[in-house]
């Protein structure tokens, strides 16, 4: 089916209407309101922009050139505060390492596919390198130990998630759910309140 | 426990929209604000000195999920002295809880585990919980009993295990939660043996998917019904914790509920526990128990908000759940004996198949599990034993996504475009039975974690049972949605809930509790949670947990006062 286009502004719009909660708001808001410049506190500098340049792939966004969802800050936060969310593959080392070493193997595909780094590739060179990340089975000393496709899964899965949890992604997607006060009452089929956003405008 | 005068007074009575029980009042209003979380990095300080705590109580229960909030209210209604140590904070969730998914991680176990195996477990918000409720606090509130024949796996297949309790011991129990929770289901329920009582409110309003999969299994010659969901379709009164309100609607149970319509233990057992006396002590983590020469546990040691304290006690009941509950045991060198703590860890196969209609679905509104059938309860055509439930299921979106990254290994610009069908999006998924094997267990790992002790591992390899399941419902799960009208179907392994690591058995030779939670091993420790399950049943387990709970302390209290008398 045809890809449907979601009208811009409506969750910040929502924000401002008592259909959302203090806590919601605050925890909203303050992914909007986050800083561009982003300082690295665990990850190197290189290693930081090798990150922001996989993300730049794995969640590309040409439509906000200037100013996209940032994904690299939130993973190196977590590593450097050493939160965890619960599990981790046994087959992979500590998040921290794995992303350093995982970073390192990326570096490593670029050498070996294209004979250059990763960020000095084009973007179908990028995109060539982390396919052949996501397949499982990547050229590079790295991945004789590290599990690459457990790598690929967990790095995309994070990104992923803190994409989409962004107000702007959720405008993307026409998801309004935050809006939930007083009530939803239409839940059916084909159904919506007022304030939940017209399809295809 | 319901009375049922009050009950009906109750649900008709307009009149009065507050909480009327002063209590509950005050602990929705203010008091859990002061709970802080643990600071997660404190590592075990250098052995000090612990001011000895001279006042023993009766009964110490450890962890207030499902497993521990209902005995602790039976035990405290019957007039005994009895302090909960829950290892999470209290939350209050009206203030507290926001609609969103990254903003409610707090309530999830975030410290590291393993997933080992062929099949490794997600842990986190998959499975897991911390705080006052436990994992209730995120539970999806789908609450089926299971049927007689669950529990007699082995008499039927010859594999897995019988229960030493019978559904009919059973069933009083499931009653009186069903009552006491105010849970919304069909009467009559179109599964299973007639029941004494129907549910108390009517079900819950079926959401996009749920009328989805009626349109489909309709077509396909399965029949649905309304699921029975512990979320309350009408306002609700409860004499001793007052009233609840009616669901919103707003399908965030798994990221937890904030005006008290789910019945989450924070909002029914403990409020009623609290009334009778217990002292709930949030924050406070176990770190060691205590024994005298005769192997008589005598209390615990435990940190709370960064302080080590002790706590004495005459009975212990360990309610921390599958992984925590073993961890304990064996970092305590507890109730061994039989070999099968950390074994038999059994998960549900949760299969879900997710696919895209021209209608709009919008899955994040109503009770995520508006839908069930049980008639894949023993399919005629099954090459496996046991069988499985079907559901519909809401979504949240980055649940979904995150999901989409892992099951459909999408990135780049196909995975956006993929998710800006979300609003056209709708899933089924399963809940089947799982056999114990060898190869799945739990065990203490060697890496430490943030507070110094040993990570738990856990080993878990689907086997030819499970993926013979899994397959049959793949094929019923894709007929019914492509009858539905749904394009681009795509299935997603999963497992959830994690069971039987300290199960309960005839005998202390092969199980680590009898029939009554009693450790075989020590005779005033109890175990109280989903680890205790000898197989997993074919349905969500917070049900029956919570019926167990409740005998376990029946079965305690007579045995008190046989020997008081």
């Amino acid at each position: 089916m045809p890809v449907p286009e979601y009208p811009s502004g409506t969750v910040r719009a929502l924000l401002c209407t008592s259909h959302i909660s203090e806590a919601t708001r605050a925890a909203l808001q303050a992914r909007l309101d986050a800083p561009a410049a982003y300082v690295p506190q665990l990850l190197a500098p290189e290693a930081y922009a090798l990150l922001e340049a996989v993300a730049a792939r794995l969640f590309p966004q040409p439509d906000r050139a200037d100013a996209p969802i940032p994904l690299a800050p939130a993973v190196d936060q977590r590593l450097a505060e050493g939160r965890a969310d619960g599990w981790r593959y046994d087959a992979l080392p500590p998040d921290r390492e794995a992303y350093r070493l995982g970073l390192g193997g990326i570096q490593e595909i670029a050498q070996a596919l294209f004979q250059a780094d990763f960020i000095a590739l084009d973007a179908r060179q990028q995109d060539a390198v982390l396919q052949a990340l996501a397949d499982g089975r990547p050229p590079g000393a790295t991945w004789a130990t590290l599990d690459a496709g457990r790598f690929f899964e967990e790095l995309l899965a994070e990104l992923t998630e803190t994409y989409y949890a962004h107000p702007l992604a959720q405008e993307e997607i026409g998801y309004v759910g935050m809006a939930d006060l007083p009530a939803w009452t239409k839940i059916g089929l084909n159904e919506k309140e007022d304030r939940e956003v017209v399809m295809g405008e | 426990m319901p009375d049922e005068e009050v009950l009906e007074e109750g649900v008709l009575n307009p009149v009065k929209p507050e909480i009327q029980d002063p209590l509950l009042r005050a602990l929705l209003a203010d008091e859990p604000a002061a709970a802080t979380p643990v600071a997660a990095d404190t590592p075990l300080e250098q052995p000090q000195a612990i001011a000895p705590e001279t006042d023993e109580v009766d009964c110490v229960v450890i962890g207030l999920g499902a497993g521990g909030a209902p005995l602790l209210a039976r035990l405290a209604m019957a007039g005994l002295k009895v302090v909960a140590l829950e290892a999470g904070p209290w939350h209050n969730p009206e203030k507290d809880f926001a609609t969103d998914e990254k903003a409610q991680d707090f309530l999830f176990w975030n410290d590291e585990r393993l997933a080992a195996g062929h099949d490794p477990l997600a842990m986190g918000k998959n499975n897991s919980g911390t705080g006052v409720g436990g994992s209730t606090l995120h539970y999806t509130a789908y609450t089926p009993r299971p049927l007689p024949d669950d529990l007699l796996i082995r008499r039927d297949f010859g594999k897995g295990e019988d229960w030493p309790v019978s559904y009919q011991e059973l069933e009083p129990y499931y009653e009186e939660i069903e009552q006491f929770l105010g849970i919304s289901g069909p009467t009559p329920y179109p599964w299973g043996p007639a029941r004494r009582k129907g549910y108390p409110l009517a079900p819950l309003p079926l959401n996009s998917a749920a009328q989805l999969m009626v349109r489909g299994a309709e077509k396909v010659g399965i029949r649905t019904s309304p699921a029975a969901n512990a979320a309350l379709s009408a306002r609700y009164y409860q004499e001793g914790i007052g009233w609840r309100e009616a669901c919103t609607n707003r399908g965030f149970c798994q990221a937890g509920c904030s005006n008290g319509a789910k019945a989450s233990m924070d909002v029914t057992f403990i409020p009623l526990a609290v009334k009778h006396g217990a002292d709930i002590r949030p924050n406070s983590f176990v770190t060691e128990i205590e024994r005298d020469a005769r192997g008589y546990i005598t209390g615990m040691v435990y940190t709370q908000n960064g302080e080590q304290k002790r706590q004495r006690c005459r009975h212990l009941f360990l309610c921390g759940g599958s992984v925590e509950t073993p961890r304990l045991l064996l970092l305590n060198e507890l109730a061994l004996t039989s070999g099968q703590v950390g074994r038999n860890l059994m998960a549900h196969p949760g299969l879900q198949v997710w696919g895209t209609f021209a209608d709009e679905v919008r899955p994040n509104k109503g009770i995520p599990g508006g839908l069930i059938s049980q008639d894949t309860h023993r399919p005629k055509d099954a090459d496996f034993a046991g069988g499985y439930l079907l559901q519909s299921i809401g979504v949240m979106p980055v649940t979904f996504a995150g999901q989409v990254a892992r099951g459909r290994k999408l990135w780049g610009q196909p995975l956006r475009d993929y998710m800006r069908q979300y609003n056209h999006i709708a899933g089924i998924n399963i809940l089947g039975d799982c056999l114990p094997h060898a190869d799945n267990f739990m065990e203490l790992a060697d890496e430490k974690d943030a507070r110094g002790l040993p990570k738990p591992r856990l080993h878990f390899t689907a086997q030819e049972n499970e993926q013979r399941m899994n397959a049959h419902a793949e094929k019923t799960m894709r007929a019914i949605w492509e009858a539905a009208g749904a394009t681009d179907i795509w299935a997603f392994q999963r497992y959830a809930h994690v069971i039987g690591t300290a199960r309960m058995g005839l005998s202390g030779d092969d199980a680590v509790v009898d029939a009554n939670g009693r450790a075989f091993d020590v005779p005033n420790l109890y175990i109280s949670d989903n680890s205790t399950f000898p197989s997993a049943l074919s349905v969500n387990p917070a049900l029956t947990i919570m019926a167990l709970s409740l005998r376990t302390a029946d079965k305690f209290l007579e045995q008190q006062q046989r020997r008081d008398g």
